[in-house]
């Protein structure tokens, strides 16, 4: 989980371009948005992108984005648990056939 | 000069609204169509010579589209602007009283948008406040995938009214701004599902912005949109309605691009670039449509 984590605040320091932010600056329990780390609505976006393309995960709405971007702590485990479900439909699926 | 209560100004003025848009609605039942254009002319003469306002509100638009024209022609052109709108407001008005009424509408870019569908990248239909952008997104029920609209409170409304009016269900699902981080994530979601959603381009409520020129002049238009194409991939196609005739409107694809940046070190260029393209379409679209403009502020303000 802390190499996740890890993971997270290089991807989000990195791809996000904020230049004065590093990656251990980033507390784990911090909101991302707004008054946390300040990001916006259109880094968002590129989130949301980022998390597809590198984790195989999809935020499909606001709820689930609620859930994962209220701090990086909660973006591991959201992140964690998305690719669980993952492995386990593709389980299934092998299972099926 | 006698004291007027304003709160007694206000409660007249909003029942002389009420009358009027009453009355609209009798004629329209009596006399159709062409009766509701009728009692337009006189109605918005007597706007147009009595209030003040209204020339402040067009006139931003007006002396940059027209800067050769005078008092007297500025006079016309704001009566042509207000009345074109008011022809708007009695089609969608007459298309809701009347669930038999058709409008002829001819479409000049369909295969390029299926096409882009096709691409499974997602697409973006940006689009303006101008022409009748009811009529635009009442066509996209034909689209093969979901259609997704981003809205502001007032454009739902007015969306939600136009077809509930017409005994429709809504061809689009609304992605409303007022959510979470202004309904991105959905929007985002949507796209990378190889969806559409439509976007207006042109009025600025805070976010990313781009300065480029509109007119002659410049100005600030939104740019979270070019934003969301670059990072999710998916290509932008320019969609405006124009009023064509009585009965007839004209939907026309009038740009296609695909924004992707060249570099981290160009991003705000090439932001800037895009949004430059949607305001040449949008220049194109005012010099063949110049009173399909509704817009109804300091535009180049914003």
């Amino acid at each position: 989980m802390d190499q996740l984590k890890q993971q997270l605040k290089e991807m989000i320091v990195q791809d996000l371009n904020l230049p004065n932010v590093k990656p251990e600056d980033i507390d784990d329990k911090a909101p991302l948005f707004e008054e946390g780390l300040g990001l916006d609505s259109l880094d968002a976006v590129e989130l949301v992108v980022l998390l597809q393309k590198r984790f195989g995960v999809q935020i499909a709405d606001m709820e689930e984005g609620k859930v994962a971007f209220a701090s990086i702590e909660a973006l591991a485990r959201f992140v964690r648990a998305q690719q669980g479900n993952i492995s386990k439909s593709t389980d299934t699926s092998v299972f099926a056939t | 000069m006698r004291y007027v209560d304003p709160r007694f100004q206000k409660a007249v003025l909003k029942r002389l609204e009420a009358l009027g848009h009453g009355i609209f609605y009798l004629i329209l039942r009596i006399a159709g169509q062409p009766g509701a254009y009728a009692l337009l002319i006189p109605v918005v003469l007597i706007y147009v010579i009595a209030g003040r306002r209204i020339h402040r509100l067009t006139s931003p638009y007006l002396r940059r589209r027209f800067p050769k024209h005078n008092l007297v022609k500025r006079r016309r052109d704001t009566f042509r602007i207000v009345h074109s709108f008011g022809q708007i407001l009695v089609d969608r008005a007459w298309l809701g009283l009347n669930r038999s009424a058709r409008l002829h509408c001819s479409l000049d870019g369909w295969d390029t948008i299926l096409g882009l569908i096709g691409q499974r990248k997602g697409l973006v239909l940006l689009t303006a406040h101008v022409g009748n952008w009811q009529v635009a997104l009442a066509h996209l029920k034909d689209l093969p995938v979901p259609v997704h609209a981003l809205m502001h409170y007032e454009e739902e409304v007015v969306a939600k009214h136009y077809f509930d009016l017409r005994g429709e269900s809504c061809p689009f699902r609304i992605i409303k701004t007022d959510g979470f981080l202004g309904g991105v994530v959905e929007t985002t979601a949507a796209i990378q599902r190889g969806e559409v959603v439509t976007i207006m381009g042109d009025r600025l409520a805070g976010g990313s912005s781009a300065t480029v020129r509109f007119l002659d002049s410049q100005v600030r238009f939104p740019a979270g949109v070019y934003r969301l194409a670059a990072a999710t991939g998916a290509p932008i196609a320019v969609l405006l309605a124009a009023k064509t005739g009585r009965q007839s409107y004209h939907l026309r694809v009038w740009d296609v691009f695909h924004p992707s940046y060249r570099d981290r070190k160009h991003r705000e260029a090439d932001l800037t670039a895009w949004t430059s393209r949607f305001s040449k379409a949008l220049e194109a679209y005012v010099t063949k449509f110049p009173y399909q403009w509704y817009n109804f502020y300091d535009f180049w303000d914003q």
